[in-house]
């Protein structure tokens, strides 16, 4: 019972000890700053090549298909897309399929069109140089639904004004008028993007997915069904290096500086995975039972 | 009796059958069909959130009406929403019926801001301390299986950070650790996830043809 | 818990020194967000911290706007820099009881914790009705502009609200017969439509994506280059490996979860290659993992530090 007890305080002492370590992981890096160089994946450079090619006037659908407990990671995803968007006079729409997703979206374009005239020099007008829609329930169904009759789906924006003669959807009838469709997503949504929109209405999709659900996005970059995909707070890092932050900011992106504290966790994690198995595999050949 | 349960049941057939067979009929009125359909499932989606909120606020009321362990904390889940709807009415003058104007932030998305998003993104980075701890107590190499997953474990962990370019240019080759990590994502992982996804897609058909045919009717909920 | 080891006095010992550091960081906590959020910023920093990007130099115009931005906070009391400085405050107090859990569950988290459910519960609602049944319902029928309107509202939406509110008698023991009507055409669609979906975009593209490298890489008619040399081994060998590499996985992977079969010799023998090829999945899965749950700790860690501590970067 006594040894029972001691062994009891003593994995709440470790685990305890390996919070503490992973916070400081994370804060210091912050407080210290040492600058890690890496160059953007494969995969992120595709989807801000095709992007890079969309000529001016070109409409871009942005769905912000995620919560707040995704933000740290699709946040700065959502925020270069839309500036490199203004950057290159695209039209960007957007639109979400979560409901929790709204707030996300409408802090992003109001931060986007806020600071559009000191970084690029003009005035972004809600209605005129981009559309926020806002939300819709329905799913694959919402996703037919624009594919036939898009102003139809969304017959008004988050700020009701009507679609129909709206200067910013001029010439976007349905899902096959868009130049590029880049879902951000936290869940099921790509799939869905994927077999109901991309795959029946025949435009080029593009995904920003978090780091959990990247893993299964693969096979579709291979098959084309994917242009690009950006993956996690490494790919939202990828994007700002690509899109100059430290020119355009004089600092790095919130992603870029975030990577600097994922480096040394991970490099903690991976010593703490390390030492145990060592000991596990040193137990293992003297005979002996892990404690 | 036979409009509690044949109809229903008809119809999932009938419904079904068209909605896989219009895929291969081109004529306007396939499209019209489709189109039709898919605004009415959007109307009625608008409806099915107060199933779910009901069933909510009803599992609270129960709690505090029965005193149950934690019936107190209940009471937060109605000033919660209670305040959020009342805010959201309001809407800061704006009233039920319109939007709040562009750039204004009403206190419903002070709500939003300051109560729902850290509540939400802090209890999923909670997860990051017990997956740490947990990795180091139970993550040991014990058979080849557990071995190979270890090992693909690090070294993706570690090819994605940009620490790795820095240790790989040490060693003469920058990109090294990121190749291996792409690597293992673009073969066998890639081909693991295709594998799952066709088995689960081949599965996901037969629950629909269950479905069609009335096999599977657990969508009718109890009395059938 | 007292008991022989552990008596009673030192347990309620325990409990009063934690009571005591409780009470010092809720102290300490004021006392930090007080000094740090007063007196007032006209910079305060939107909840994202994105605005902390922003080139912050000042032109000629800069008086005049900083005077409209005065007069529009005034109206905008939600955006107001005292708005924003107690909500960075809430979220941050929010943050660390929602920590607190690390160390015990405890009442304040229980407290934020239902908070955050009711929260996210009115928002939902309010959200469906803004933008949802208020653009589809309410608006077409109780504020058609014509009477021609009103009708042809009606006659198309009709059908789907009868069926929507049908869907809402699930929840009476009596009458929930009624929503097999809503469910029935719900269910029914999406399993038709499923059907072709799947197959088309989940199985034929993704069978065509599996073998369509080896058919590229040896397609007839393509000028074979000579074998061993440089060009032959990028354009050939490695992309015909490749492609068998995960040719031969995916098949593995299907076999071993075709239970209907014995797994034994050679289907043995294939299944036993499939679960390697799932382990290393499942470990890049698990490494990517660690990394999305790892950008989760770094977000609320840079809220902390540059938003409610205001850290300068």
């Amino acid at each position: 019972m006594a040894a029972a007890q001691l062994d009891i305080r003593r994995m709440t002492i470790i685990r305890h000890t390996i919070y503490v370590l992973v916070a400081a992981a994370v804060i210091v890096p912050y407080l210290l700053e040492v600058p890690l160089p890496f160059r953007p994946s494969s995969s992120s450079r595709k989807l801000f090549d095709v992007i890079e090619q969309l000529e001016p006037g070109s409409h871009e659908l942005l769905s912000f298909d995620y919560a707040p407990d995704a933000e740290t990671e699709l946040y700065p995803m959502s925020m270069a897309l839309l500036r490199h968007c203004f950057k290159k006079d695209l039209i960007p729409v957007v639109m979400t399929h979560w409901p929790d997703g709204v707030g996300m979206c409408k802090k992003a374009c109001e931060e986007a069109t806020a600071e559009s005239q000191q970084l690029w020099g003009k005035e972004t007008v809600s209605g005129k140089d981009f559309a926020f829609l806002g939300f819709k329930p329905g799913g694959g169904d919402l996703l037919f639904n624009m594919g036939e009759n898009f102003k139809g789906a969304f017959p008004k924006d988050y700020y009701d004004q009507p679609t129909a003669d709206m200067a910013a959807l001029k010439g976007v009838d349905s899902l096959r008028d868009i130049d590029l469709a880049i879902d951000l997503a936290a869940g099921a949504t790509v799939r869905m993007w994927i077999a109901y929109g991309s795959d029946r209405f025949d435009f080029p999709l593009g995904v920003g997915a978090t780091a959990v659900i990247a893993p299964k996005l693969y096979h579709f970059l291979q098959s084309k069904q994917l242009v690009g995909f950006l993956g996690g707070l490494r790919g939202a890092a990828d994007y700002e290096i690509m899109l100059d932050y430290d020119e355009l900011f004089e600092t790095p992106g919130v992603a870029t500086r975030g990577m600097q504290a994922q480096s040394v966790t991970h490099v903690l994690l991976i010593i703490l995975i390390v030492a145990a198995n060592a000991r596990f595999i040193a137990n293992r050949l003297g005979g002996r039972q892990e404690v | 009796m036979w409009y509690k349960r044949t109809i229903p049941l008809l119809m999932v057939f009938f419904i079904g059958l068209l909605g896989f067979a219009h895929n291969y009929v081109p004529h306007p009125l396939s499209v019209s069909f489709r189109e039709r359909m898919t605004t009415w499932l959007r109307i009625i989606f608008g409806f099915a959130l107060f199933i779910g909120a009901y069933s909510l606020l009803h599992m609270h009321v129960t709690r505090i009406r029965r005193r149950q362990a934690g019936w107190a904390y209940s009471a937060f889940v109605f000033l919660g929403a209670a305040a959020m709807i009342v805010a959201g009415l309001w809407n800061d003058g704006f009233g039920p019926l319109e939007s709040p104007a562009k750039g204004v932030s009403t206190w419903f998305d002070w709500g939003y801001d300051y109560i729902q998003v850290p509540c939400s993104a802090t209890i999923f980075s909670i997860l990051a301390f017990f997956m740490a701890s947990a990795a180091f107590r139970t993550f040991r190499a014990r058979n080849v299986g557990a071995a190979l997953l270890l090992v693909a474990a690090l070294l993706v962990m570690f090819g994605r950070v940009p620490i790795s370019e820095t240790i790989g240019g040490w060693l003469g080759e920058s990109q090294i650790f990121p190749a291996i990590a792409d690597a293992i994502m673009e073969y066998p992982n890639l081909a693991a996830t295709r594998g799952i996804l066709l088995g689960m897609s081949l599965g996901a058909i037969s629950q629909s043809l269950r479905i069609l045919f009335g096999i599977e009717r657990s969508y009718m909920g109890a009395g059938d | 818990m007292p008991g022989p080891e552990n008596p009673p006095t030192s347990h309620s010992a325990r409990r009063t020194v934690e009571l005591i550091v409780f009470l010092g960081i809720v102290v300490g906590f004021l006392v930090v967000s007080g000094i740090v959020h007063l007196p007032p910023d006209k910079h305060a920093l939107a909840p994202s911290g994105e605005a902390e990007h922003l080139p912050i130099a000042k032109g000629p115009d800069d008086d005049a706007q900083d005077e409209q931005a005065a007069e529009d906070e005034q109206v905008d009391a939600a955006g107001s820099w005292a708005a924003k400085s107690v909500g960075v405050i809430l979220a941050a107090g929010l943050t660390l009881i929602m920590f607190s859990f690390l160390y015990r569950d405890n009442p304040l988290f229980k407290m934020a914790e239902n908070l955050y459910v009711g929260v996210a519960l009115g928002y939902l609602a309010i959200i469906t009705w803004r933008q949802s049944l208020r653009v589809e319902v309410y608006d077409p029928l109780l504020r058609a502009a014509t009477s021609q309107a009103f009708w042809a509202a009606l006659q198309s939406r009709a059908i789907p609200i009868l069926l929507g509110l049908m869907l809402l008698t699930r929840l009476s023991k009596t009458r929930a017969w009624l929503s097999r009507y809503s469910y029935g055409l719900i269910v029914g669609w999406g399993a038709g439509v499923g059907i072709f979906v799947v197959t088309d975009s989940y199985i034929l593209k993704q069978i065509e994506a599996a073998v369509a490298p080896l058919y590229t890489a040896l397609a007839p008619g393509v000028q074979p280059a000579v074998v061993f040399s440089t060009l032959w081994w990028l354009h050939t060998a490695l992309p015909v490996f490749g492609a068998v590499v995960v040719l031969l996985g995916t098949v593995s992977v299907l076999f071993y979860f075709f239970f209907s079969v014995e797994h034994k010799r050679t289907g043995g023998a294939v299944s036993r290659v499939g679960i390697w090829y799932l382990m290393v999945a499942f470990g890049a899965s698990f490494g990517y993992t660690v990394m999305g749950r790892l950008s989760l700790l770094i977000g609320r860690v840079r809220f902390l530090l540059f938003e409610w501590l205001k850290v300068s970067q």
